[in-house]
């Protein structure tokens, strides 16, 4: 499992380093009077990126990463957790548009309390509201930051 | 010299404004708030409070968020003292002589010389800000592009190397900046660049977007895979902060000597509190006349042991502002994110800027002076309402952070595809904080590659393509081959048997 995520890590980076040399290839660039133009760089960077993501791949499958201990071995992940807390942030990008900034971050506050443990989806909702409220009046009325409201007004 | 003075008190008149003393309260108040809570750094709570600042004036901005840094620092030092959990990694002497002092029923003197010690080496800190920052900048305007390259090559090295366990993994952060640094308009030709046709995109990667998500949502995912209840930290007693007149006597060279280490590290592009707090804490273990008292020899926690440190930390914060004021060169996470908000104000820091915002730069050194004593005032007294703050649940505290991280996000462009993005960042943060991968380099790669390119670029018309050019004019070869020596720091701190990890 941690060898496959190590390699997994690695592989991630060298497709990084191979999109951006591509990307780089197409790059049509004018080198000018010092030489190098708007293509350089970008391939530079995709070949360091080449270059860390092999030694990563070395280190992976010769022992694993050097310099690291797993100090999370046995640790028991809480999947669930992470669920909620993702559905809260996804779900707040999804309705903040529909159902305005006040009532979406509520929802996103309830999410992440329940991922968290908590058992009072009431208590955290209000809570939520009680936080939120403020911060929207200050964003809107006093800083000026356009967020989306529910009906036009003060929600 | 008279100069300075002048264009100091002329700094005063700006930070005693009243509307920029509320803004340098609200600053130093929130960043001593959240430095307390247990988990969360100062790049962060800057960051979060970037978009907050967009209707301010430069001048309050700037002042609010340098309050925020420097409160961050002494917060983090309660929650050491009385918690033994570090909120970064430049607390960890802290938590380690100041713990033992809390175990032993003296939490109160630990407190007051940690804030009276943060408060000595702020001053100091700036005083020596007030002096040499104005050299630098001089000394930075006979700087071509060459040399500002060389000057970030070197900052990029040590930000990636010399932080973190391990060089490689610091290197691929570095590098994963660099890339997302790369999205958007080329500077120089105005060449879109790995756009993908999405228009949005035109105009680079939001740098708070970034910072947000690799911090805000990296660190909540990470808390509730992880650790969802949190350890039960046995939270010391607060006892009386007076200090006997034993404890003061004992304080005072520990400050100085932590003063001294500090600022200097700070000041030279190599990022982190880190190895000078490592380095403060060794020097006054080896020096102590009492050395049986420290938490190491099992004794019950010596007081030099948690001044020297703390000082130490702190003059390295105020170190730090002079290369990012000076030079523009960010030597840490934090800094990095500084720089953004001077940025969003079309304020460039750099050998200019001394120049060209003169009562803007003047009025923020003055307001660390102010600030330094607004956060004695704050420590002090009202130590026992920070440490209730230590009360919240987990549950309400993380959800409140990704209330005000995404609020953040979202009102820059008001684009719910952001909140997604973040989201996204967010889970490449858990990853690389599970693997060990340090955050800094990510955030430095993306603030300094699109201007070191620029640099590069320009060095290079200069000299018609000529390359040696970094190495045949002397500052920049010096840069670069100090660039080298620095690779080796890491081979030899681990030889040394000093185990690194990330700050911020």
């Amino acid at each position: 499992m941690q060898k496959r995520w190590q390699i997994g890590i690695a592989v991630f980076v060298l497709m990084l380093a191979t999109v951006f040399g591509v990307g780089a290839s197409q790059l049509q660039s004018d080198p000018g009077y010092a030489g190098i133009g708007a293509a350089f760089v970008p391939a530079v960077v995709s070949i360091f990126l080449g270059i860390v993501g092999a030694l990563l791949l070395w280190q992976a499958v010769t022992g694993g990463y050097r310099n690291f201990t797993d100090d999370l071995i046995g640790v028991a992940t809480d999947n669930w957790g992470a669920l909620w807390v993702t559905g809260g942030i996804l779900l707040m990008a999804a309705l903040i548009t529909k159902i305005g900034f006040v009532l979406a971050a509520t929802v996103l506050f309830t999410f992440v309390a329940r991922g968290f443990g908590s058992k009072s989806w009431l208590r955290d909702a209000i809570t939520g509201a009680f936080l939120v409220f403020p911060v929207f009046w200050l964003f809107t009325l006093v800083l000026d930051v356009n967020l989306p409201r529910l009906f036009s007004g003060w929600l | 010299m008279i100069d300075t003075w002048n264009l100091l008190l002329g700094g005063f008149a700006t930070a005693l404004q009243p509307m920029n003393l509320m803004w340098a309260f609200i600053g130093c108040a929130l960043g001593t708030a959240i430095g307390v809570l247990p988990g969360i750094g100062p790049a962060l709570t800057v960051a979060m409070l970037l978009p907050v600042t967009a209707k301010v004036d430069p001048a309050g901005a700037l002042i609010m968020l340098c309050g925020v840094y420097y409160g961050a620092a002494y917060g983090g030092s309660t929650t050491s003292i009385l918690m033994n959990t570090p909120g970064e990694s430049s607390s960890i002497m802290t938590a380690l002589e100041g713990n033992a002092m809390a175990k032993n029923g003296r939490a109160g003197p630990a407190l007051a010389t940690a804030a009276i010690g943060s408060f000595i080496a702020g001053t100091i800190g700036v005083i020596l800000l007030t002096l040499f920052a104005p050299l630098v900048a001089d000394l930075a305007l006979k700087f071509g592009p060459a040399e500002f390259f060389s000057l970030m090559v070197l900052a990029f090295v040590t930000v990636s190397s010399v932080l973190g366990a391990s060089m490689l993994r610091g290197m691929v952060s570095l590098a994963m900046g660099l890339a997302i640094g790369l999205v958007g308009m080329d500077s120089i030709a105005g060449i879109p660049r790995y756009t993908a046709g999405v228009p949005e995109l035109i105009d680079g990667i939001e740098f708070v977007l970034v910072a947000v998500g690799l911090f805000a949502v990296g660190e909540a995912l990470y808390s509730v895979l992880y650790d969802p209840k949190g350890e039960d930290a046995t939270r010391n007693k607060l006892t009386s902060i007076m200090m006997t007149k034993e404890d003061w006597k004992r304080s005072w060279p520990a400050w100085l000597r932590g003063t001294a280490i500090g600022f200097p590290f700070g000041s030279v592009p190599a990022g982190g509190a880190e190895i000078p707090t490592f380095l403060s804490y060794s020097a006054e273990r080896k020096l102590s006349k009492y050395p049986k008292e420290f938490s190491g020899e099992g004794g019950k926690g010596a007081i030099e042991g948690v001044a020297g440190p703390e000082a130490a930390n702190n003059a390295t914060a105020a170190g730090a502002l002079v290369p990012l004021l000076t030079l523009g060169i960010p030597t840490s996470a934090t800094a990095a994110i500084l720089i953004a908000a001077f940025q969003n104000y079309n304020i460039q820091p750099g050998p200019l800027l001394f120049q060209t915002s003169g009562p803007l730069v003047w009025g923020l050194i003055a307001s660390l002076y102010v600030g330094n004593v607004m956060l004695l005032v704050l420590n002090l007294p009202l130590v026992g309402l920070w440490a209730r703050l230590l009360t919240i649940p987990k549950p309400q505290l993380y959800a409140g952070i990704l209330v005000f991280a995404s609020i953040g996000v979202y009102g820059m462009r008001q684009s719910a595809f952001d909140l997604v993005l973040m989201y996204v960042i967010g889970v490449i943060g858990v990853i690389m904080r599970r693997f060990d991968f340090p955050v800094a380099p990510v955030i430095v790669g993306m603030i300094l590659g699109p201007m070191s390119e620029k640099q590069l670029r320009n060095a290079l018309s200069i000299a018609q393509g000529d390359w040696l050019i970094f190495f045949k004019q002397p500052i920049a070869g010096t840069f670069m081959v100090a660039t080298i020596a620095v690779m080796f720091v890491p081979i030899l701190l681990r030889k040394r048997g000093v185990r690194l990890s990330e700050d911020d």
